[in-house]
């Protein structure tokens, strides 16, 4: 991911009014990591394995906080049960910005089943999820995100193509 | 020792202290001696503590308590390292290692073999860890904790053994709006969003 896109993110979500994110670092989201934890105004907890970052940020968010939740697909998938039981039964959001590995234009062939799954899985759980690919679409689909995120009480999503993460 | 017999001893201490309770019995027994709009009650297992530290960290200035179990946290190892390092000064986070599945028949845990969970939560790097094995050890390593002002694991060994109390009469749904609205009163919080009709436009 380029500085200009970890940048635009990490504004978008401020302006999204996010101000707590927990995170899970990957080659292409290591500069949005980087710039979440020097943001002074947003609270970022590294953590070790996605599904804690699902509980953290529904902690969170019932201390009054606005969570987002930044990992890699892999991690979405292993988020599956805690999205269920921590989020969508009683009715907790949380924004995901989940990295898109083996997508359209992956060269790593460790990656494509992985890939494959990770918009069906989103549509089982009858999570609401965005593509995102342009720079110009991260701002818009961030806010709106959000927003829904916020209004339905319900976690959505921002997949994040090969394209953005580049 | 019981669980029951731990939480009967500290529930009188508690005021307006948030405490999220594992899946299981724990849930009903803390119900039963402190009903509470500041109870959460988590219905997954292996999240009690990173739901907690969530809640601690919005909330800095309010104390948060955590009752969790053996079963649960040896899903969740990595939260007591995360927990560690964000060192918030308002969480007692609590474990009642029965070392086994209680409430899924009884099967033994990792900490009925070679696992010992204070030991982990040193090597995560806690600072402050109470191992208790008596009831009195329990009171007084809990209320050290609860009266302090800094991040406790408390782990207490108890035998098996639920309380004879009765089912927790609230729903997940039911019990996130109540602790919500909760929330929103006592920290003068908007928490929910909620809209105007559209006949409110122009006014």
């Amino acid at each position: 991911m380029k500085r200009e896109v970890a940048a635009e993110i990490v504004d978008s979500l401020k302006e999204a009014g996010v101000d707590f994110v927990a995170t899970l670092t990957e080659a292409n989201l290591h500069d949005l990591v980087i710039a979440l934890g020097e943001d002074s105004a947003i609270h970022h907890v590294p953590v070790t394995r996605e599904e804690e970052g699902i509980g953290i940020c529904a902690g969170a968010y019932l201390g009054g906080k606005r969570p987002a939740m930044v990992m890699m697909n892999a991690g979405f998938l292993l988020s599956t049960n805690a999205l269920a039981t921590v989020c969508i039964h009683p009715g907790i959001p949380v924004l995901m910005l989940i990295g898109h590995s083996g997508g359209v234009g992956e060269e790593n062939a460790g990656h494509a089943t992985v890939g494959a799954l990770t918009e069906p899985v989103l549509q089982a759980m009858h999570i609401v999820y965005e593509k995102v690919g342009r720079f110009e679409e991260i701002r818009p689909t961030i806010r709106d995100s959000q927003m829904l995120a916020r209004s339905s009480r319900r976690p959505t999503a921002i997949v994040l193509n090969k394209q953005a993460l580049r | 020792m019981k669980r029951y017999d731990c939480l009967r001893v500290i529930a009188p201490h508690f005021g307006d202290e948030l405490v999220v309770t594992n899946l299981g019995a724990v849930r009903h027994e803390w119900q039963a001696l402190r009903p509470h709009h500041g109870n959460y009650h988590l219905q997954n297992l292996g999240l009690t503590s990173s739901m907690a530290l969530g809640l601690a960290l919005a909330l800095p200035h309010r104390r948060v308590v955590a009752f969790d179990g053996d079963g649960s946290l040896l899903l969740n190892l990595g939260s007591l390292a995360t927990i560690a390092n964000q060192h918030p000064k308002n969480l007692v986070h609590v474990v009642f290692d029965n070392e086994c599945y209680e409430s899924s028949r009884g099967a033994p845990t990792a900490t009925a073999g070679q696992a010992d969970l204070a030991a982990v939560a040193r090597g995560c790097g806690f600072a402050n860890v109470i191992t208790a094995k008596t009831l009195s050890e329990f009171d007084e390593g809990f209320m050290r904790a609860f009266r302090g002002n800094d991040l406790y694991f408390i782990h207490a060994k108890v035998e098996v053994g639920a309380g004879d109390v009765p089912a927790a009469a609230l729903d997940s749904q039911e019990n996130k709006y109540l602790f919500v609205r909760y929330i929103e009163k006592s920290e003068n919080l908007k928490i929910l969003t909620s809209t105007l009709s559209r006949a409110s436009e122009g006014k």
